[in-house]
């Protein structure tokens, strides 16, 4: 009981502040470099801070200001991308995941068992196994470089997770609330609808907040499979302006264009983020 | 209220009663299953993984064995052909040796620094919901974007990990980190990944630390215990399955890494990991037949491995 009340010591404390520097550090130098002037950012030995912040890196990235023809360009196609195929992604894996979780949570039928452990096996599939022949599946049918083609793979790769995860949430529900609506009259699928999804909501965000975080990394699947101008997502964007001959500056302002979203819903949905990982990965 | 009530016993024996089945509003009554509806819930679920995980997967086992070339068609069975031709390749034994650095680095890394982390976030204090998020931050961001933003820290030329390295007189000039030593660009391109991942492993044995029973380190505090004998003898035997969790996941990431070498290694040789070896010999090369011969044979290693991490860690947990 003493143990609770416990002000933190001077060993945790300092532990903590280095983790935060451990965390924070390369993001802090991103957002300090995309401020600066290329002279500034290349100055022997460091400047720690933006001695004179600038948003010319950023004007440059949108295509205005004197440097914007050493830029990329692209920057603002491949940010519609990127949302259009992670939210479809998210919405879809979510609506597949959501329903058939419950079915095998809580209803019976006939090879569920079997039929749940070939979904679960498939979360130990290592990227290897299915890269190649989905570029070669969807080339066939003519889906690469297509928002349709690219929202189908991620959502077949988010799907296993989203269900397991949602599968947990309803196991962790009280059946209780479901009998008494199917008392009431409720038919299976309107005791589903009406009294497990609401009950159900926050485990469902969590799963949507993961999911989608999922869907904003991806990067061999896209690089593979729509690394065209009219679909690349902001990832494979930024690994080609990487590779070109573009200012460090600018370089690192793209970089915090795709850290923004992340970073925005890590800090304010957080609580909703460790359920998610907390209930996906226990057993 | 009151009404619907008062109903209840009925239609609950009835849905009991051996004369009601097949009765089609009765499909959920025991013994029954739920019908036709539970397999319209799951369909699209199965037609999706059965058709983007399972037949693709399929396929890999198949074509690991065929001749494929878009330039000589047609396709043919090799047998073990294209596994000879990997290993005769140089460039795919490299990467091997390296995938097993990337995964040494990255299992031990990731698991050390990720149960720290939990340790120093196990109790409760004023800003841990804050400090959770500053935690979890890497893990959220895409590893391309890791890879370009440490790609700065590494520079050779004004990056301020140099800066730091010589104004604290640890090296006399400037130095080049990447590609000039095998083991150093290993350890410094898994180094990004340990600093993605390190979160989802302090995540998972945080959530097992705060299962452990406060009486087990009031009895400890009372027995007077050192808190490295506290952390040894209670706190990590109860909280090893989640530290099995925690390095297959780090074993099964660290062993795809692929984005952080992508940006940081480009296609050279000293850091290539197997997933960049098999994405330039399949998408740039275009030899599908070897890229399919090294994605099986990583598939199943990687799928080897984590199960025999599993079975390793919690045969510990059952026979203590």
């Amino acid at each position: 009981m003493k143990r609770k009340r416990q002000a933190l010591g001077p060993g945790r404390i300092l532990g903590l502040l280095v983790v935060a520097m451990w965390s924070l550090f390369p993001v802090y130098w991103a957002l300090k470099t995309s401020l600066s002037t290329n002279g500034a950012a290349q100055q022997v030995p460091v400047q720690w801070f933006p001695v004179h912040p600038t948003i010319v890196s950023y004007e440059a990235l949108f295509g205005a200001g004197p440097e914007a023809a050493d830029a990329a360009g692209g920057i603002a196609q491949s940010l519609i991308n990127i949302v259009v195929e992670t939210a479809g992604a998210t919405v879809l894996t979510l609506a597949v995941a959501v329903v058939a979780a419950y079915a095998f949570a809580r209803l019976r039928f006939r090879l569920k068992t079997a039929l749940f452990y070939a979904v679960i096996a498939t979360l130990t599939l290592p990227v290897y196994a299915t890269l190649i022949p989905l570029y070669r599946i969807m080339s066939d049918i003519g889906l690469v470089n297509t928002y349709v083609g690219i929202i189908l793979v991620y959502t077949s790769g988010f799907l296993p997770l989203a269900m397991w995860i949602m599968y947990n949430v309803f196991l962790a529900l009280p059946k209780s609330m479901e009998e008494a609506a199917r008392i009431d009259g409720a038919s299976t699928l309107q005791a589903f609808v009406r009294v497990v999804l609401p009950t159900a909501k926050p485990g469902i965000a969590a799963t949507a907040i993961v999911t989608f975080l999922f869907g904003w990394g991806q990067f061999i699947f896209p690089l593979v499979l729509s690394s065209s101008t009219a679909t690349e997502p902001l990832t494979v964007l930024l690994a080609a302006i990487d590779s070109r001959n573009v200012p460090y500056t600018i370089i690192n302002a793209a970089a915090m264009v795709a850290i923004a979203v992340p970073a925005v819903i890590v800090f304010l949905l957080n609580r909703w983020i460790v359920t998610g990982i907390t209930a996906g990965s226990v057993k | 209220m009151g009404h619907g009530r008062v109903e209840h016993p009925e239609p609950r024996k009835r849905a009991c009663d051996p004369k009601m089945r097949g009765a089609p509003t009765r499909l959920w009554a025991r013994g029954q299953g739920d019908g036709f509806l539970p397999y319209a819930m799951v369909a699209p679920l199965v037609v999706f993984i059965g058709a983007l995980a399972i037949y693709p997967t399929v396929l890999t086992v198949i074509e690991a064995f065929v001749h494929i070339d878009p330039l000589t068609p047609p396709d043919h069975f090799v047998g073990f052909g294209n596994f000879k031709d990997i290993f005769a390749n140089a460039q795919v034994r490299q990467s091997l040796e390296n995938t097993g650095w990337y995964a040494l680095f990255g299992v031990a890394l990731t698991v050390t620094l990720g149960t720290c982390t939990a340790l120093l976030l196990q109790r409760p204090f004023r800003g841990r919901g804050l400090m959770l998020a500053i935690v979890v931050l890497p893990w959220a961001l895409p590893g391309v974007v890791e890879g370009v933003i440490w790609s700065w820290i590494y520079n050779p030329t004004v990056g301020v990990l140099d800066s730091v390295l010589k104004s604290l007189h640890l090296i006399g000039q400037y130095v080049l980190f990447i590609g000039s030593h095998q083991v150093e660009t290993i350890l410094l391109i898994s180094l990004v990944q340990v600093w993605q991942i390190t979160p989802l492993a302090a995540l998972i044995v945080l959530a097992a630390l705060q299962s452990v029973p406060d009486e087990l380190y009031e009895g400890a505090a009372v027995d007077g215990a050192p808190w490295h004998r506290v952390v040894r003898s209670i706190t990590l035997p109860l909280v090893r399955p989640a530290l099995a969790i925690a390095t297959v996941e780090a074993l099964v990431m660290s062993l795809n890494i692929f984005d952080q070498v992508y940006v940081l290694n480009a296609n050279a040789t000293t850091g290539a990991s197997i997933m960049s070896a098999t994405y330039f010999i399949t998408f740039q090369d275009l030899n599908f037949g070897e890229g399919y011969a090294l994605s099986l044979l990583a598939t199943v290693i990687t799928v080897v491995l984590a199960v025999v991490a599993v079975k390793l860690i919690y045969r510990k947990v059952e026979y203590p």
